[in-house]
Order: structure tokens, then sequence, then C-alpha cells
């Protein structure tokens, strides 16, 4: 029976909703690093996060997990409740988020399958030193508190969520006598409800760990409160009748009732406190009580109320208040986690979708004269708009904000100055900045790299910085922005800068310069493109975070996969800027289909500067067939696609067909093809794998008849 | 010595066949290029399809056509002629696209005439004869030879096909048919 119940689902969302705690702790104590103290909030946070990790990997029987989270929330229970005065801070800092990446390190380890088996030992006998050394740092008079005790009822998966639509029920779920473990199979209803609850009370609380619970269960029934957006018909459908629960029985309740808990037993003269009160009435008295309880956090134990009373007993202060404190309640957004391959398929699908709308209306049956089409038009514009919109929707829920991977890089920072002793500032902008999710899987290496690379070698060592009269604390700036269709992210610091003397000298002794052409002669972009090179490290000495073998070259690799490009500018003495420009995503983009023959092409819109109808006179053909165009004086070389491309039926003379002007990483040439489709968004699709890679093409995609265009890659052309 | 280890091979891919599609085993989708019948094992084929617009893709193999778009799906597709060096041939209507599928890369072949499907028993294969010139690379695509009635079906492997180096199959099909006539 108990194979019934698969821990599957539950896993995924352990690891999910802990990976989720995990970050937003990293964040919050890395926002404090320099600080003198945590505030009392984050202390708060920091204590509920651990308990909450502590609680749930209790429940996934993940020991090791279990064990560290305790020992931190128990020292983090000393300073909420002792307020210390003398707390080492950094060393705090540096407790927190080993105990972090311990656990991180763990559900990794679950996530691949493999058994958790970190070695907690040190990390708690560190924590126990820790602990005992603040408490005696502390004064001794001060009066001990209580020793933690955990006393609260549990409340599992809920999210913290409420709006006036909500509804609550009671439920009475009866199982079958003889049912073995009921108390699982009640844990399956409660799991099951988890999906649409807002928030969810249960009775027997102690149904995990207390097999004896099953008991009781099967004896008294199995009773559970409820808040939801659904009706009573979903609920049942939810918790479902079947071979173990003989009889399920729903009743809708007022949120009083509900807020009372379990407390106020089963007599049918419950308690009425005001029958007219509006739901958002009650939710506004809540809060007042909430509001009230903060202040006096958790206590260890509450009177008994008497029926009526507006006290939540059984509601641990700590869930909703926390969203409280995050945004006021009136504008709350919800979430929910959606997987990541149904995401993919919709977008897909919506790739179908688009194109499938244009074979429509563009479809060669309309073109027979004399049609009346004003009605499908009218329907065809809707269709579009609608098809638009959807597309938008679909792209921005991939859209993801940068702050994830900067704070990432937040913490890269913060580790290696530390282990370098270096001072460092590092600063933020426009994390908010969205990015394509596909886009940002990507960058995160690269980036990171960039980053250590800034701290390890651009900043220079404090006794360095004052000789050459910089502040003693460096600086790095990690900034990003959208800019044209790109977003640009650019990590500056201000410390020795590239010396391009000595890449100079390097290039040269490995044959990379040519030998007649003097070193003034490179410009500084030319030059710090070598330090992209494989093999190519001006650093001779390896450090624990730079030099191990995976160099600029990688990173620029790995960028240039998903159409980026790196920008390196340095001025000597004066630090240096890297810019990553990177496309905001991948999979649809505005593009120009064009004729060469019988053939269609399709160029990214954002690679052409413009287009130019030019004559015989304007071009300039060179003896060897080189050809150039001189337009406003400015001179191009020519690329004729057909020529190219060895096509049939393309148009010789220049005069009957179009210039196209591209421009790339400040290269410009001019492409020449017979003529243009016109502009349409584009479903990105890879050529298949079979035919090998062919220089200047990115991909293909199915234009409006159904035919299949190639997309030119303009980087590719231009080389 | 080469012979031997060709008749291992067949023998090792019809024990994987034979564990993996009973129902399907031994049956051969048969096609007509130039003048031979050649067979392909059921079990790779996708569908039949009728000839579409190709966009042709630049600098790659004359036998590589382009690609179609078979229901929102972008495969390539083969000329087999071409693939075995045979004179090129004017597509008409009946011209169809056979679309195999080998370990989920999915191509489509360009045929002259499509046949039918025949079944043929193992004690009918035979292994391509190996007469003179065993210098050349023989037998690449053909793996085997199927005896059907009085016909004879050169059967293809189409791992090989798509993959392999070319190799004028031509010439090994016109030995082979002196050799059987």
């Amino acid at each position: 029976m108990a194979e019934e119940f698969s821990t599957d689902g539950m896993l995924d969302i352990y690891l999910f909703e802990n990976s989720q705690l995990l970050e937003q702790l990293q964040d919050m104590v890395l926002e404090q690093k320099d600080e003198e103290c945590f505030d009392e909030d984050s202390i708060n946070e920091i204590f509920r996060t651990m308990h909450t990790i502590k609680g749930s990997s209790g429940i996934m029987m993940f020991d090791e997990i279990t064990t560290v989270a305790h020992k931190l929330e128990d020292v983090f229970y000393y300073l909420r409740e002792s307020h210390p005065q003398n707390v080492p801070h950094l060393e705090l800092v540096d407790h927190v988020l080993e105990v972090a990446d311990f656990i991180s390190n763990e559900m990794e380890k679950i996530q691949n399958g493999d058994p958790a088996d970190g070695e907690v030992g040190e990390i708690v006998a560190r924590l126990d030193v820790f602990l005992e050394k603040i408490k005696s740092n502390a004064d001794a008079g001060e009066e001990k508190p209580p020793e933690n005790k955990h006393e609260e009822p549990k409340q599992f998966y809920i999210s913290p969520v409420a709006t006036s639509a909500s509804r609550f029920y009671k439920i009475y779920i009866h199982f079958f006598e003889g049912t073995e473990m009921a108390n699982v199979h009640a844990y399956k209803a409660v799991y099951a409800l988890k999906e649409i609850a807002e928030d969810l009370l249960y009775s027997p609380e102690d149904i995990i760990s207390d097999p004896s619970s099953a008991e009781t269960i099967i004896k008294e029934g199995f009773k559970i409160l409820l808040q939801a957006q659904c009706g009573e018909e979903e609920i049942r459908q939810i918790i479902g009748v079947g071979y173990d629960i003989e009889k399920v029985d729903v009743f809708e309740c007022k949120a009083e009732e509900f807020l009372q808990g379990f407390d106020f037993g089963e007599q049918d003269d419950a308690p009425v406190i005001d029958l007219d009160s509006s739901v958002e009435e009650i939710e506004a008295q809540t809060q007042g009580t909430e509001d009230g309880e903060k202040a006096e956090e958790k206590k260890p134990a509450k009177p008994a109320i008497a029926p009526g009373d507006f006290v939540i007993k059984s509601k641990d202060p700590g869930k909703q208040r926390k969203l409280a404190k995050d945004k006021p309640k009136s504008d709350k957004a919800s979430y929910i986690s959606v997987n990541i391959g149904k995401m993919d398929q919709l977008m897909e699908l919506i790739g179908e979708l688009v194109i499938s709308e244009s074979v429509v209306l563009q479809n060669p049956d309309l073109k027979v004269p004399g049609l009346n089409l004003d009605n499908f038009n009218k329907a065809a514009a809707q269709l579009s708009k609608i098809a638009t919109d959807l597309q938008n929707v679909i792209m921005s829920m991939r859209m993801v904000p940068l702050t994830n991977t900067f704070q990432k890089m937040n913490r890269i920072v913060f580790d290696v100055s530390r282990k370098l002793g270096k001072d460092i500032d590092f600063v933020m902008v426009g994390e908010q900045t969205e990015v394509d999710r596909n886009i940002i899987e990507h960058i995160s290496d690269p980036l990171m790299h960039i980053v250590r690379n800034s701290v390890d070698h651009g900043i220079e060592s404090k006794e360095e910085r004052v000789e050459s009269g910089k502040p003693e604390k460096g600086k790095v700036t990690l900034s990003a922005k959208t800019e044209a269709g790109k977003v640009w992210i650019c990590v500056e610091d201000d410390g020795a800068g590239l010396d391009r003397d000595k890449i100079i000298a390097k290039a040269r002794k490995q044959g990379l310069l040519d030998d007649n052409k003097p070193d003034s002669e490179y410009t500084d972009k030319e030059v710090f493109q070598f330090i992209t090179l494989p093999g190519f490290s001006t650093n001779e000495v390896v450090t624990e975070y730079s030099g191990r073998g995976v160099g600029m070259d990688v990173v620029v690799q790995n960028i240039q996969k998903i159409g980026g490009s790196l920008e390196i500018e340095s001025e000597k003495g004066f630090g240096s800027i890297m810019s990553l420009k990177i496309p905001l995503t991948l999979a649809i983009i505005d593009g120009i289909v064009m004729e060469i023959g019988t053939s269609s092409f399709v160029i990214e819109t954002g690679a052409i500067k413009e287009f130019v109808r030019v004559n015989e006179e304007m071009m300039i053909h060179e003896p060897d067939g080189e050809e150039y165009v001189m337009i406003r004086g400015e001179c191009f070389p020519v690329l004729r696609l057909g020529e190219w491309f060895e096509l049939n039926n393309y148009r010789e003379s220049v005069e009957e067909g179009v210039m196209l002007i591209l421009e790339v990483d400040e290269k410009k040439v001019c492409l020449f093809v017979d003529k243009l489709i016109g502009e349409q968004e584009i479903v990105v699709k890879p050529i298949p794998s079979y035919i090998k890679k062919v220089k200047g093409l990115s991909g293909c995609t199915q234009l409006g008849d159904g035919s299949i265009a190639l997309i030119l890659d303009a980087a590719g052309l231009i080389e | 010595m080469e012979e031997l280890s060709e008749l291992k091979r067949q023998v090792e891919k019809d024990q994987t066949t034979s564990s993996k599609h009973d129902a399907q085993k031994g049956k051969y989708m048969t096609f007509k290029s130039g003048h031979e019948y050649f067979g392909l094992e059921i079990q790779y084929v996708n569908e039949i399809i009728q000839l579409q617009t190709i966009t042709a893709i630049p600098e790659t193999e004359d036998y590589i056509k382009g690609l179609i778009n078979l229901r929102g799906k972008v495969i390539p597709v083969i000329d087999v002629r071409l693939r075995f060096k045979q004179e090129p041939f004017e597509y008409n209507d009946r011209t169809c696209i056979i679309v195999i599928n080998i370990k989920s890369m999915v191509v489509g072949l360009i045929i002259e005439k499509i046949a039918e499907v025949v079944e043929i028993k193992e004690e009918n294969i035979l292994p391509p004869p190996t007469l003179g010139r065993v210098d050349k690379a023989h037998h690449k695509y053909v793996y085997g030879i199927g005896k059907v009635g009085d016909e004879v079906k050169l059967l293809l492997d189409p791992d090989k096909l798509l993959n392999d180096e070319d190799l004028s199959v031509v010439e090994q099909a016109n030995e082979m048919n002196n050799d059987e006539g």
C-alpha cells in the first residue's frame, strides 16, 4: 500500500521550495554583509527559513540537512531572543553561507539521485563553538531565553496567498476501518489539496512522524480546514472516494470558523460573530490581529481561546506576515511553478500557430481576383492581434530577470575578495533587466568567469592601489541594460586594466602578429581580442580562482553560441570594461524576407543598417574580382549572395536588385539581393544536424506559404 | 575474411531487429532507382509522401537536395540516385519521398518510383557476392540481396546510406546483376 504513495512529486517540491528559500536567504545575507549586524527582520527571516528547511527536510528524512538547519536555527534563535552584543558579524555571515552552501550541495546530490551523505560533524561543531562564543560575549547577567522548543502547530506547503474570493471549508474524511497507514493516506489527501489551498490546517497534526495518528484518524475521521478559491465539487474530485476513503464530507464555513482552527469542536452552535460581515472585513480584522502579534513574535503557547474570539489560535504568525512585509496586500502577485518542458511545448505550439496563421492569411486561394474579402480581412486582423498577444505573453513568461544571476556574482565577489584579502565594493545596476530563460542559462558561467577575473586580476592588492593613488577599496560594477533589441551586460572594474604592451609581446611570441606591421598599428580593440584566444594568458601565476584552464576563449565560445559577442575596453591603470552583448531571445526574431533567384532568405532586422538602391556608377571593380560600392562617400565591400551561394537565376545587374548594408561589430558589408519581400516575425528552427554547418546560415524558418527559408547569419557573412 | 565479418554483422543485425520488431520483421519497403529495385527494412520507414517544394541549401553535397517542411518539421531530403552516383533524373508525379527515421534522425529519400512492401525470409537473403575486385570497398549500402520470386532486391543499410562516404553503387549493382543473371 505504501508504494502507492510516491514521493517523487514531494521531492520535486521540496527541492524547488528549499532552493528558493536558500536563494532568498543568501541574497539577504549578502545585502547586509557590510552592516554592523543583521537587523531584526533578517534575523527572524533566517530563523524562519532554517525552521522551514528543517521541517521539510525532517519529513523527507534528510537527517544531515535537518541537523545543520537545526543548529543554525539555534544560533539565530539565540540572537533573536537575547539580542547579544558584540556578535562578530562577518563570522556569522560566513557561517550562514557555509550552511547554505552545504544544504545546496546536499540538495544537488538529492536531485541527481545520489544519497545526501555530506559530513555534518564539522559544521555543527563550528556552529556550536560560535554559539558558545556569542553567548559568552553577551552580558553574563542577561536572562537566558527559554530553550527553543518548536511548539507551534505545523503547517506544510501553504502558499501565503489569500484573496477576497477565498472560500472556507471544513472537510471530514472517513477512512474504511482496517485501512493500514491511514495517516499516509490522509497525508495524500492533504498533499493533493495543497495544489488549490491558500491555507490549510488539519487534525491530527502529526500525521507524518507519528504512526499512532493512524488510529485516531480511523476512529475519529481526518479533519481538514481549507481556504481555497474552488467549489465544493472540485474538492471532492481532488480527494475522491476510493478504496481507502469511505466518505468525504465537505461543508462550507465562515472565515471566522476557519480562523479558530479546530478548537471550536464540532458543536452546531459554533459561535458566529457576525453573519453579515464580509470576508474582506474579517480579513482586515485578521490582519490587525496579526500585526499585533508581530511585536510579540512566537510565543511558546497561547492561552485557550473562548469561542468567538478572533485570535488565530492555530496559525503560525510567521507565514502571512512575511507576505505582508514584502509587499502591501493590495497588489499581491501569485505565482505557480510550471514544468519547464510544458513551457517549451507551449512555446513550440505558439510558434506553429504563428506559422499557420501566416499560411492562412497569405493563402494563395485568397488571391483569386474578384473576391470580396472584407469580412475575412476583419476576422483575419483580429486573429493576428490575438496571435501576436499570445506570442508576447509566452515570451514574457519566459523572460526572467537577471537578479538571480547577479546575486550569484555578488556571492562570488564576496568569496573571492575575502579569500584574496581585497576589499571590494560590488555594485549592481539594472539587475531587473529581463532575458529569455534559455539565455540566462548560457550566460551564467561566462559571466562568472569575467567577474572572477575582474576581482582576481583586475583589482590590485590594497598596497598597490594606495601606491597608485586609488582608494583602497576596489570597485566592481555589474550592470545590465537593454538596447536595440540586445542585452548588454557589463563588468567594469577600476583595477589595473589590461597591459597592452604585455599582450603584444606575448602575441608576437606566439606568432599571432604580422611581423612587418609595427605594434602601434594595432588598435586597442584588436590587441585586447588576443586575450580571448585559446592558450593565451598573460597571467603567470595560477591562482585558485583563475588560470585553471577555463580561459576567456571558452567564455567567448559560450557567448557566441547564443549569438552574443564580447567587447573589451581597457585603459592601463584605470581599469577595464568587459561588455557582453546578447540577444534578448532566441526563439522568435523580427526578420526581413528577401528573394534571390528562386530561393528565399531571411535576415534578422537588427543586423540591417539600411536598404539602398545603387547604380552602376557607384560600383568599384577590382581586377581580382572584388567589388566595392561607394555610398555617400563611404566604401563598402559587396557580397553577392547569389554568387556566394551559387544559386540559380539571380540578378546580375546591381540596378535591378537591392543592397542591404549589414553591420556587425562595427564591420559593415553590402549584401546584394534580388528583391525584398517584407518584414515578418520569424520562428527560428535549427537546420537538421544531418546537414553540416554552412557558413553564413544560422537556421531556417517556415514562411507563410509553407515553404522553408534559410536564415542568414550576418556575422558569418561578414567574416 | 570480409565475407565472414559481413555475415557476422548481418546476424547481429537480425538478432537486434527480431527482438524489437517482431511484427515488422522480414518486411521490406521496395522502390525503384535506375534499373534496380532496392529494399529498406520497414521498421525504418516512417511514411511515404509526395514530392514537395524543396529548399536548396548552398554549399552541400549534390545529393543533399535541401529541406522540406513536413507538417511543421524541417527535414533534409537526399536524392537516392545521386547518392548512388547514378545519372540524375527528372522529378515527376511518380517521384516520392520516403521518410525514414534512423536513430531518431529523420531524413527523406527522393526515389523514382515506389514499388511495394514485400516479405523476404531470412533464408532468401544472401550476402552480396564478392567476386573479384576485393580491393574495392564493396557492399557499403547494400548489405544483402533478397530474392522474391524471380526478382532480386538490393537490401540497403540505411545508416550507411546516410552517413558513409560516397561509393558507386551502380557498379556494384551491375556486377551483382550479371552474377545473378
